[in-house]
């Protein structure tokens, strides 16, 4: 099935409660081909051209259609809005995933390693979900968490991002220097407006993490009126403080007998060392 | 494909799955239109990827399948003019696409440019990731047409190679872009003579021969980057009345093509091309590449004729016939067409690798003009190491 508009869609979804909504299908069929999905039947949305692109909205806001592919987000335009954003899509995957996976699919997939999900949490974007009749409006976080997640019948369609015009940075590290999943991803906006420093870590939890703490302690560290200059033991500082509230101590440590041993597992030093150096890394690009 | 009743369905890890009973497997019939062909798909099931249907229902076989996850991208084709993992593809959501493999690249009887250079530059040694490479480089080249080391890079980073090290790879998009280049050189050199020599009734006629049709024009064109849609360059594809007779017969037995699992050798002996115990046939597997032996492309899609590929002999090798074998060259000689510089003796002093972070010289980060984190395989100078 492949219906040319969101209306027909959503009432597809209705007719067949049981089918599913495929975009790009690169988490799809991954599935499929592992015996691990057998569809009874397919809506696909990669008709539907509304979804494909965005529009502006008052109050500064960017509604970005669940169809856009990371392959349109890596794109300048797309760039010059919401630089993060970019950069993820940039990174997820080789030219042949890009070129179809899209937006709504990373969302509701919503895979650890998912890169457009640190960067929307660090926006506090909302999506909007539609099934015939009605819509509703869910923070993504509410959404990633499971607090309040996608129904079955239900399409993501929009995704509100609010537009910043300030620096933000998306950062990953993966295990080899091609196109791979994250093992740590760091996502950090500024939002001059409202003084504050937002940043989201990837990848190390199932769903992305934020520092609340350390992030409000470096906004009172920037000179947000002047250069947005920052002492470079501020930035260093930052980084621990964001790896330790993110990596718990007892991170890869498989028993309980492990857990009790002094100290943080060698796994959550690692991990922690990686993610001190994105945040660092990030927090410094944004402030450059 | 059986159904195992005593087989529990894994829970869904995306709490998606429908509640399907296992007898269940739903089934579609749809036309897709590959390489310009419409080949009909009756009673597939609607899981099957577009590289199972491609290769398994309709004789398709030149992507091949590594991983069945995007991974390693030995199955690329383009679909819509988008170059994708035919592995993670729904063929039936493909119906209303245009689709084009690697049998479309030799669609003219002889191995592209792309496929040529492939071979010429050592591209190639098991062979298995070649027809996803060759797609690979098909595609960069159609978008830009003089793609720097790292453009290439990039564009093939999702195609995996276990056996040459890309540099080959790397080699033959250079020497295609040139080629290509000089090709259009060569036309228009040619144009402006004969139109100087005021024969306006055949310019056109002195046109190398061998040219493709649709790149001379495209290839003076830049770069395009900036909009997916200006990519998709639309190639006329010949229509589907001129498929001979019997070219959507499909492979096998079984009701719609394939499925029953049995290959009907009357069907495949000829194409296997196994001469019919005639004792003055001298070779069984032709020797790929001997300039006794033309090269004869795997036929264009649809030109399957049930009682043979039109004189196919040996395996598709996807060799021209122009390169006369030669032997592997001494150690250290460097192969025509390669950037292969040897292994310098013992003692050479060692050109040492920049360091790790270096940008590649001239290298900027390429369609990165806002100086946002670049694509893969680049490290911005500030990228230290220190701490
Ligand atoms: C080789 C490979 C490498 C990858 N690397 C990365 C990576 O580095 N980073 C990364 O983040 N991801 C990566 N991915 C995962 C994948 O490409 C992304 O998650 C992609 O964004 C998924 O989008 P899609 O359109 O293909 O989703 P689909 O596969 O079409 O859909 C995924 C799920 O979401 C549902 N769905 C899709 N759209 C909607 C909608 N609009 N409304 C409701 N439900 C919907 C579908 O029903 C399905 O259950 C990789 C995948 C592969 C195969
Ligand atoms: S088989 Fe499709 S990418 Fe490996
Ligand atoms: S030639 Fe063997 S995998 Fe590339």
């Amino acid at each position: 099935m492949l219906p040319a508009s969101l209306d027909e869609a959503v009432d597809a979804l209705a007719a067949t409660p049981a089918a599913v909504p495929v975009a790009g299908a690169t988490d799809l069929m991954e599935a499929v081909n592992a015996g691990r999905l057998r569809p009874a039947a397919l809506v696909g949305l990669g008709r539907i051209t509304e979804l494909r692109g965005w529009r502006y909205e008052d109050g500064g806001t960017a509604v970005l259609g669940a169809g856009l592919t990371h392959a349109r987000m890596d794109r300048p335009d797309f760039a010059a809005l919401i630089p993060a954003l970019a950069d993820a899509a940039r990174t997820a995957g080789p030219p042949q995933v890009r070129n179809v996976g899209t937006l709504g699919g990373n969302i509701v997939t919503a895979a650890p390693a998912g890169d457009t999900l640190p960067v929307l949490t660090a926006l506090e974007a909302s999506v909007t979900l539609a099934r015939a009749g009605a819509s509703r409006e869910v923070p993504v976080s509410h959404l990633l968490t499971g607090l309040d997640p996608v129904r079955p019948g239900e399409l993501l369609t929009w995704v509100r991002v609010p537009l910043l015009h300030a620096p933000q940075v998306f950062l990953k590290a993966t295990g080899r220097s091609g196109p791979a999943r994250a093992t740590a991803s760091v996502a950090l906006v500024l939002d001059p407006a409202r003084r504050a420093v937002r940043c989201a870590v990837g990848a190390v939890a199932p769903v992305p993490l934020r520092p609340l703490e350390a992030e409000a302690w470096v906004a009172g560290c920037i000179d947000w009126d002047g250069s947005r200059e920052i002492d470079p033991a501020a930035t260093a500082a930052f980084g621990e403080y964001v790896a330790a509230a993110c990596v718990p101590d007892s991170y890869g440590a498989e028993g309980a007998w492990e857990a009790v041993t002094e100290g943080p597992s060698a796994a959550a030093v690692r991990l922690r060392r990686t993610v001190s150096v994105l945040a660092r890394r990030a927090l410094g690009r944004a402030l450059k | 494909m059986t159904t195992d009743p005593n087989e529990t369905l894994d829970a869904d890890p995306l709490g998606l799955t429908p509640q399907v009973s296992r007898e269940l497997r739903p089934c579609a019939s749809y036309t897709l239109r590959v390489n310009g062909f419409e080949r009909p798909v009756t009673d597939a099931w609607i899981g099957e990827s577009l590289l199972y249907v491609l290769r398994e229902r309709l004789g398709l076989a030149g992507a091949k399948d590594g991983c069945e996850q995007g991974e390693c991208g030995a199955c690329s084709v383009q679909v819509d003019g988008q170059l994708v993992a035919g592995c993670l593809v729904p063929a039936a959501l493909a119906a209303d696409s245009e689709i084009n493999t690697v049998e479309g690249l030799s669609a003219a009887g002889g191995a592209s440019d792309v496929q040529q250079a492939l071979a010429e530059s050592g591209a190639v040694q098991c062979g298995y990731c070649t027809p996803g490479m060759a797609m690979a480089v098909h595609d960069l080249l159609q978008r830009n047409h003089r793609p720097t080391e790292v453009e290439a890079r990039q564009a093939l980073c999702g195609n995996l190679c276990r056996c040459t090290g890309y540099r080959g790879v790397l080699a033959a998009v250079q020497s295609i872009a040139d080629g290509r280049a000089s090709d259009v050189e060569e036309a228009e050199e040619t144009a402006e003579q004969a139109e100087q020599a005021a024969a306006a009734d055949q310019p056109a006629a002195d046109r190398p021969a061998e040219e493709p049709a649709a790149e001379p024009a495209a290839a003076v064109e830049p770069p395009v980057y900036t909009d997916a849609d200006a990519w998709i360059e639309h190639v006329p594809q010949p229509p589907a009345e001129q498929t001979p007779a019997g070219a959507g017969e499909p492979y096998g037995d079984g009701p719609g093509g394939y499925d029953s699992g049995v290959y009907d050798t009357a069907v495949l002996t000829p194409v296997q091309g196994i001469p019919a115990q005639t004792a003055d046939d001298q070779v069984y597997y032709p020797p790929q590449g001997y300039p006794e032996q033309p090269y004869q492309g795997t036929p264009a899609h649809g030109t399957y004729v049930p009682g043979g590929y039109p004189q196919q002999s040996g395996y598709d090798t996807g060799y021209d016939d122009a390169p006369v074998y030669q032997p592997t060259p001494a150690h250290g000689t460097p192969l025509p067409g390669t950037a292969f510089d040897g292994t310098p003796p013992h003692g050479t002093p060692y050109v040492a690798t920049p360091p790790h972070g270096a940008p590649a010289e001239g290298t900027a980060p390429a369609g990165v003009p806002y100086g946002a984190t670049p694509a893969h395989g680049i490290r911005l100078t500030e990228d230290d190491h220190a701490s």
